[in-house]
């Protein structure tokens, strides 16, 4: 089951890596740039998986727990990266307002 | 013009399949030995150390607790930028909001809504949950408010400073909390040594100052999150440029 996660994770991630190299609209970027972003932290989760884990809360009820620690990281990844996610946002509405484009080729033409 | 750009696709296709099919090379899964290093320690020791039934929240805001604060200004840096980039600008109007329907139907919605995210700050050292994620239910609030019913309602009724002071107190009640570590002549954020009651595990007052730091960042992500958002939804609400639809 784990290659399944792991290989689930590397597609996401690549997908997201395609889609900021080939996608010209700023707004698909930072779609790509969440989607890599989601990738990597199905990876962290996944690599703190336990045959037969139950969650991390006490008492852990019948077995031994999962590792709590990629599951602490994670929250943390989330919370930066929804944090740039904003900010990606907020520069490209400023760019739209200034240039009236989101499209990076039109803008590379418009300042030489 | 379209044939660059479709050789400009097709080398971005094939990097990332390279890419990916390296990555896959790479993974290997090694028999699990039980869980080693500092994970083992947090396990073991969280009911004597923290008192919280939640291994996580345990991590999050008393192992790491230092930690934590600083993720949490990492989302006071990103309100504070997007705030300081469209701080010149103010539009009185603002979309009408949706129809009769809507609106009724979120009034109902929105004291179930603030339940929900409280219960899930509160509860947070006992199931999962916290305060980031509580404060990010809670912001939901304000956000369906500004899409429902318009971002002057929104402003209105929860207005910008109120928000901004919940914030700013969020942050200022963790540092205050981080501080008696230190009076009591511990490290910074210390949280049983430093005499806050351990209780019984699972009862709702237990776990020293988890409780009291989820609340905390609970303040902290809702307020802040929902003045990203209004921020952002403020500047995009431009009569000028296109009339809002009337309803």
């Amino acid at each position: 089951m784990l290659p399944i996660s792991y290989g689930t994770a590397i597609i996401v991630f690549c997908i997201g890596l395609y889609t900021i190299l080939s996608k010209r609209n700023l707004f698909k970027t930072v779609i790509g740039l969440s989607l890599m972003e989601g990738g990597v932290l199905m990876l962290i989760t996944s690599s703190g998986y336990v045959p037969g884990g139950v969650p991390a809360l006490l008492p852990f009820a019948g077995g031994e727990p999962v590792n709590p620690l990629p599951h602490s990281f994670t929250l943390t990844a989330i919370v930066i990266g929804a944090a740039d996610v904003a900010l990606a946002l907020a520069f490209i509405i400023k760019i739209h307002r200034r240039y009236g484009t989101v499209d990076i080729d039109k803008i590379r033409g418009l300042r030489g | 013009m379209k044939s660059p750009r479709n050789l400009q696709r097709l080398g971005a296709l094939a990097l990332s399949l390279a890419l990916g099919w390296w990555l896959w090379q790479g993974v290997t899964i090694s028999p699990f030995q039980g869980i080693t290093g500092p994970a083992a320690r947090y396990i073991h020791g969280t009911a004597r150390d923290t008192g919280a039934a939640n291994v996580v929240a345990a991590i999050l805001f008393d192992y790491r607790g230092f930690d934590t604060l600083g993720e949490a200004s990492v989302i006071y840096t990103t309100v504070c930028g997007v705030a300081l980039l469209f701080a010149k600008r103010r539009y009185r109007r603002s979309s009408h909001g949706l129809s009769f329907i809507v609106k009724r139907s979120m009034a109902l919605l929105v004291p179930f809504i603030l339940l929900y995210a409280s219960s899930i700050i509160v509860m947070g050292h006992l199931s999962p949950g916290g305060g980031f994620q509580g404060g990010s239910v809670m912001a939901t609030v304000t956000i369906l408010f500004c899409v429902i019913y318009g971002s002057s309602f929104e402003a209105a009724r929860v207005s910008p400073k109120v928000k901004e002071t919940i914030e700013s107190s969020g942050a200022l009640l963790f540092v205050l909390i981080g501080l008696v570590g230190l009076v009591t002549g511990g490290a910074f954020l210390t949280n049983i040594a430093a005499g806050f009651p351990r209780g019984t595990m699972g009862q709702l007052f237990s776990g020293g100052t988890i409780p009291l730091l989820n609340i905390a960042v609970g303040m902290k992500v809702g307020a802040g999150l929902s003045t990203l958002f209004y921020s952002m939804v403020k500047i995009l609400e431009d009569p000028t440029e296109s009339s809002p639809p009337e309803v």
